[in-house]
């Protein structure tokens, strides 16, 4: 088993920092994932408020450029540096799974790609959950990593999850050390107070208490856009003063709002916010599976923090669960 | 015949980047009613009857359109005018540039209903795409049983494809009706709601087919009518109309209850998807 030393943690940070771009969690008014300055600034152990996938995702996308009838792609930066995220907890790391598995599974989306080729991603194993409202350990959460830190004593024990990670050691190896220490069991996995029971929902489609739920939502939309595992988008074209010069962008985009399927005439096919939710929902838990054989959800909990009422809808549906 | 490939496996026609359309030319533009027009665009590949393309006009947008054709030499699109890229298409002319990227989606699976006779239902611009299926079956007559049609239109003016409706009318059991004929115009069909026709109409649902692409109401009405006069839900094909910004199963704007419209769709098996039509 390999270990870093927390003695020299910082000084290997400062090594990565003079050839990579090194990003980690940071407080700032809020707490995310943000390109670092000063190392004073890093938690390493924060579960940021803010989720990781605006750096591949990004909120605003040039697609392509237009001159009249001439297009062309973004140039791809070559000359861009290698990243490194440090800091990424597990439902973090799952997270980026899912979203892989959306931009380069079946479609490879270009622009995510080229973000995701030039980083690595090291995580770090949270000792013990963040607040009352992670519930990743019922989520089956998976290992996605190049790197695994585990925070033991006066070091951090590394797992290597990719080549990436591995050549990525050899590089830094004068910071990584031999060590007899190992992982037991109960150091990977924490216990979440908060557990979704996650038997099927297929039947609860109409149950009336989704309502105690919609009642008190806003469709504000902090929801979908806190989730770091939501990818919808939407595609549009801004044009300059000429009218012949511009791009075509792409937004991230909120199921929670009415316009997401509005369609000629006027129609909205989800009109009403229990529609809306319960799309929400049946995504992240049945439709995401249904497709990839796991959840969209990774337990973050991000969307319960950021709901200006707290709608717990894992409190929620293990209700209607243990009705029936 | 085999399952036609998608665009994604045929990289001779498109970039490497999945959103990037290509030119073509317009080489032929018809207006065909007040609010609708057919175009002919120099997009060759081959694709099923169903299907759609993505249209661009740089700077206005992007829209999706079905293939009104059968054909790898030429691309036909029925476009009803009702905002900004399809007016704006309204206006162009032949000769003119525009992109595209396609084809997309699962169309109908005409390979796997030989031996069938086909119901072919339509409302308005729904009939556009069910005119790819007529091309296709004129290129494999001997493959299927009778085919019947029901195109409805709101008034006679709003009737599309005239010149090909007489050639159907001698090669199909034709059944056309308006809803209302305000300005008494002299027409062969009946003034009714095209629903009416179905009702009235003796179908077998034996060995049967049906297709249908139209208004939601139309098609709601059309789906209890053929229930019915027993016809199962495994014997109708439907065409689904979301709205679409990427349609290549990403964008999440389609999905009804978990399928993409643009990926599993647009058309469905009705029992796919049947009670979240709505959804
Ligand atoms: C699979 C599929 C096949 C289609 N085939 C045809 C066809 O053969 N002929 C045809 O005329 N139309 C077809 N449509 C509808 C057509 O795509 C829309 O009318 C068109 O996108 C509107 O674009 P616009 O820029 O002109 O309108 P906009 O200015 O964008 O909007 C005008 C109105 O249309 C709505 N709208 C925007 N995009 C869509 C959309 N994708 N679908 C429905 N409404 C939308 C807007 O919400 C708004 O209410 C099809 C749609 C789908 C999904
Ligand atoms: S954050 Fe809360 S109130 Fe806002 S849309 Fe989501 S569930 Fe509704
Ligand atoms: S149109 Fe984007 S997922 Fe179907």
């Amino acid at each position: 088993m390999l270990k870093i030393n927390k003695a020299s943690f910082n000084d290997f940070l400062l090594d990565l920092m003079r050839y990579n771009e090194l990003i980690a969690p940071v407080k700032t008014d809020e707490s995310r994932f943000e390109l670092v300055k000063d190392i004073k600034q890093i938690e390493i152990s924060l579960h940021t408020y803010f989720p990781v996938k605006k750096l591949f995702f990004r909120k605003h996308q040039t697609m392509f450029s237009f001159d009249k009838n001439k297009l062309a792609e973004p140039e791809t930066s070559a000359e861009k540096k290698q990243r490194v995220i440090v800091g990424l907890k597990r439902c973090d790391l799952n997270s980026i799974r899912r979203q892989d598995i959306m931009f380069m599974k079946d479609t490879k989306d270009p622009y995510y790609k080229e973000e995701r080729d030039r980083t690595i991603l090291v995580g770090y194993n949270c000792k013990e959950p963040f607040d009352e409202y992670c519930f990743c350990s019922s989520m089956d959460l998976g290992d996605y990593y190049d790197l695994m830190l585990y925070d033991k004593d006066d070091a951090y024990l590394v797992e290597i999850g990719s080549e990436k990670g591995r050549n990525f050691v050899d590089r830094y190896r004068k910071y990584f050390w031999d060590t007899e220490l190992f992982l037991r069991p109960e150091d990977r996995r924490i216990e979440t107070k908060l557990q979704l029971d996650k038997r099927d929902i297929k039947e609860y489609y109409n149950h009336p208490d989704w309502k105690k739920m919609v009642d008190i939502c806003f469709s504000c939309a902090a929801c979908v856009t806190l989730c770091p595992s939501c990818y919808c988008f939407d595609i549009h074209d801004e044009v300059d003063a000429t009218l012949n010069k511009g791009e075509r962008k792409r937004n991230w985009a909120a199921c929670q709002l009415p316009c997401f399927t509005k369609v000629a005439g006027g129609h909205v096919f989800r009109s009403t916010r229990e529609d809306r939710f319960k799309h929400r929902i049946y995504h992240q838990l049945q439709y995401f599976k249904d497709r990839h054989g796991m959840t969209l959800c990774t337990g973050c909990g991000r969307c319960i923090r950021g709901c200006p009422t707290r709608i717990n809808f894992v409190k929620g549906i293990n209700e209607m669960k243990l009705e029936k | 015949m085999p399952r036609v490939k998608t665009a994604k496996e045929e990289p001779e026609q498109q970039s490497a980047n999945p959103y990037l359309p290509v030119s073509t030319k317009i080489t032929s533009f018809k207006r065909e009613s007040s609010d609708c027009f057919m175009i002919r665009i120099d997009f060759k590949t081959k694709h099923d009857p169903g299907q759609f393309v993505q249209l661009t006009l740089p700077g206005i947008g992007e829209a999706p359109i079905s293939i009104a054709s059968y054909s790898q030499e030429f691309m036909d699109l029925n476009i009803r005018e009702v905002g900004n890229v399809t007016k704006a298409l309204s206006k162009m002319k032949k000769g003119d540039t525009l992109f595209v990227r396609g084809p997309y989606g699962k169309g109908y699976p005409m390979d796997k209903l030989f031996g069938k006779e086909l119901i072919v239902i339509g409302g308005g611009s729904g009939v556009a795409p069910l005119k790819g299926i007529l091309s296709y079956v004129d290129k494999h007559k001997n493959n299927f049983g009778e085919v019947s049609l029901y195109f409805g239109f709101r008034t006679p003016e709003d009737i599309l494809f005239k010149d090909e409706m007489r050639q159907w009318r001698n090669k199909y059991n034709l059944n056309l009706s308006v809803d209302k004929n305000p300005n008494k115009a002299r027409i062969s069909c009946d003034v009714c709601f095209i629903t009416n026709l179905i009702e009235k109409a003796k179908l077998n649902p034996e060995n049967k087919i049906v297709f249908i692409c139209g208004p939601p109401m139309m098609m709601n009405i059309t789906i209890s009518i053929l229930k019915n006069k027993g016809f199962k839900e495994e014997q109708i094909y439907v065409s689904t109309e979301r709205l679409m910004q990427c349609a290549l199963g990403i964008c999440g704007h389609c999905m009804i209850h978990g399928k993409y419209t643009c990926l599993d769709g647009p058309v469905f098996r009705y029992d796919e998807i049947g009670q979240y039509t709505n959804d």
